[in-house]
C-alpha cells in the first residue's frame, strides 16, 4: 500500500516562498484543500502546510499544541520557533511571537492603545497624511500608486502611533517597502537591510530621548514610562520587539490591501461606481477584499507535543503553516469563493488569523484602508493603471503585494492640508 | 431573541460589529466584543443572525425565545 500524499513518507512538492507559488496559488491551493488540507513538505528543513479552513483556524486557537514562541540568540545569530518559515535570523517580535502566560502580559500592555476608541483618535491624521500626499503629485497627473501613497499612510500612521518624527517618513517607509520583495541575492539588498536596521536604531533612540522627557501620548513614550509587569518595565530588546511586530506588521500589509482592492475597482468601474455611490457598502467591500486579496498570505506556528490535525499525524517539534489566504478561499465556508462579491452574506474570513494572536492593528488597517479610498473617490477617481510596468511581488510566502503600481488621473488642484510634504 | 459572547473564545475580530452595530461593539480595554443591548430588537434579529455566522471565533450564541419570529 502506497502511503498517502502529503505524509513526511509522500510529501508534496510544494514551497509557498517560490515564484511559482506567488503566480499559480489559487489553483495549487484548492488541490491541496481536496486532497490533502494538512500536507507535509520537505522544503526549508521540513513543514506542515494547512490549506483548509477548519485546520487552519483549529491549529490557530491552540497555543498550547500550537505555539508561536521563539528563541534566538544574537550572539551565534540563530534559533528556533516563531511564526516565519523559513527562521528569520532576528529577535522576535512582541507580542505575536509569544505565548501565554507571557502573551496575556505583553498583549495585555498594549491592547488599549488598538481598540477602535484609541483608533478613532488617529483619523484625522490618516485623512491629513492621505490629503498631503496627494498635494505631492495631484498637479502632475501621475504617481506610483505604491511607493507614493498606499505606502506612506500606513508608515506614516503608524510612525505617529509609534512616536517617531514625521519628517522621515521617506526614509522610514521605503526600506520597510524593499524588505518585504527585494531577494537576498540582489545588489541592493545590504542597502535595504540598512535601512530596515536604522528604523530600529531610530526606535531606540527616541525610546531612550522620551525615557528623559514627561510622558507623551505614544507608544515609545508609554514604554518609557509604564511597567509592563510585577513593577517592572520593558527592557530595551523588548520595546524592540514590540517596534518590530507594529512597524512590521502595521506598514507593508495595509498597503497590500488596498494596492490590491483599487486594482479591482479599476479593472470594475461598475463596482468603483457602486460604491462611490452608496459608501455604506465600503466596509463590506473592503472585508471581501481582505478574504480575496489576504496580505499576509500565512504564517508559522511550532507543534509543542504529538498530535492531530485533520487527520495529519503531527510529532513535537514539528512546524506548520497556517495558509490564512487558502482557508479564505475554501469553497465549505465560502460560496463561490474566487469571486469578489461585496453582497456576501457572512463573511467569516480568517484574514486577521484567528485565535489569541489576532491581528491586534485589525482595526488601524480597516480604518486607513477607508481614508485612502475615500480620498481616491473624492480626488483621481478616474485613475488608470499602467500593468505593463506594475510589479507584484516576486515571492508571496509572507505578503502578498504589490511592489510598484505607476498610474495616471486627470491633474487636479491641491486642497487646503495641516501638513506640507 | 438573546445572545451571549463566549469570552473565552472572542479575540475581537469584529465581524459582529460590521453586521449588527446596534447590537456589538467591541470594548475600550481589551478590544472583545460587548453587548449594547439584554434583549435583541426584533428588527435586529436578522443582523445578528448574520454576525453570529460571521463569526470566525464562534463566540456568538443565539438563544432564540417562543415566539420568535425567527426559526
Amino acid at each position: 500500500m502506497t502511503e498517502a500524499v502529503g505524509t513526511k513518507a509522500n510529501p508534496i512538492a510544494f514551497d509557498h516562498e517560490s515564484p511559482q507559488h506567488a503566480e499559480n496559488w489559487v489553483p495549487e491551493f484548492a488541490e491541496m484543500r481536496s486532497k490533502c488540507p494538512v500536507a507535509w513538505t520537505d522544503k526549508h528543513e521540513g513543514y506542515w502546510v494547512a490549506t483548509g479552513y477548519e485546520a487552519v483556524v483549529e491549529a490557530a486557537r491552540e497555543p498550547r499544541l500550537f505555539s508561536s514562541h521563539k528563541n534566538f540568540s544574537p550572539e551565534t545569530a540563530s534559533g528556533h520557533g516563531g511564526i516565519t518559515i523559513p527562521f528569520t535570523p532576528i529577535p522576535r517580535g512582541l507580542p505575536v511571537e509569544s505565548d501565554p502566560p507571557e502573551w496575556g502580559v505583553m498583549r495585555g500592555f498594549i491592547n488599549r492603545r488598538f481598540v477602535p476608541k484609541a483608533v478613532e483618535t488617529f483619523r484625522e491624521d490618516a485623512r491629513m497624511f492621505a490629503t498631503a500626499l496627494l498635494n505631492r503629485v495631484i498637479e502632475s497627473g501621475e504617481m506610483d500608486l505604491v511607493n507614493d501613497f498606499t505606502g506612506p499612510v500606513p508608515a506614516m500612521v503608524t510612525m505617529q502611533l509609534m512616536g517617531l518624527p514625521l519628517s522621515e517618513w521617506r526614509q522610514f517607509a521605503d526600506p520597510l517597502h524593499a524588505m518585504v520583495f527585494t531577494p537576498k541575492e540582489a545588489d541592493n539588498y545590504a542597502e535595504v537591510v540598512a535601512g530596515v536596521q536604522w528604523v530600529f536604531q531610530r526606535c531606540a533612540e527616541e525610546y531612550m530621548r522620551y525615557c528623559t522627557l514627561p510622558e507623551e501620548d505614544n507608544l515609545l513614550s508609554y514604554f518609557a514610562h509604564n511597567e509592563a509587569r510585577g513593577g517592572n518595565k520593558l527592557t530595551l530588546d523588548e520595546v524592540l520587539s514590540f517596534s518590530n511586530n507594529i512597524i512590521i506588521g502595521g506598514v507593508d500589509t495595509t498597503t497590500a490591501l488596498t494596492t490590491h482592492g483599487l486594482t479591482y475597482l479599476h479593472d470594475h468601474p461598475e463596482e468603483k461606481k457602486r460604491l462611490m455611490d452608496n459608501p455604506e457598502l465600503l466596509p463590506f467591500a473592503r472585508e471581501e477584499f481582505l478574504r480575496f486579496y489576504t496580505p499576509i498570505h500565512g504564517l508559522a506556528r511550532n507543534v509543542t507535543e504529538e498530535t492531530e490535525l485533520c487527520g495529519a499525524k503531527l510529532n513535537k517539534g514539528d512546524r506548520i503553516y497556517l495558509a490564512w489566504s487558502s482557508a479564505n478561499r475554501d469553497p465549505g465556508v465560502f460560496e463561490d469563493p474566487d469571486t469578489i462579491n461585496f453582497d456576501r452574506e457572512s463573511n467569516r474570513h480568517v484574514a486577521f488569523g484567528s485565535g489569541i494572536h489576532r491581528c491586534i492593528g485589525s482595526t488601524f488597517a480597516r480604518m486607513m484602508f477607508e481614508e485612502m479610498v475615500a480620498q481616491v473617490f473624492a480626488r483621481i477617481p478616474d485613475f488608470t493603471i499602467d500593468y505593463a510596468k506594475a510589479h507584484r511581488y516576486p515571492s508571496i510566502g509572507t505578503i502578498n503585494g504589490w511592489e510598484s503600481m505607476p498610474i495616471r488621473f486627470a491633474p487636479g488642484p491641491k486642497v487646503p492640508c495641516a501638513l506640507e510634504l | 431573541m438573546k445572545v451571549t459572547i463566549d469570552p473565552d473564545r472572542c479575540v475581537g475580530q469584529g465581524m459582529c460589529v460590521l453586521y449588527a452595530p446596534k447590537v456589538f461593539q467591541l470594548g475600550d480595554e481589551d478590544g472583545r466584543a460587548e453587548l449594547l443591548v439584554a434583549q435583541i430588537p426584533p428588527e435586529q434579529e436578522d443582523a445578528v443572525i448574520q454576525a453570529e455566522r460571521a463569526c470566525p471565533e464562534q463566540a456568538i450564541t443565539i438563544i432564540r425565545e417562543k415566539g420568535s419570529i425567527v426559526p
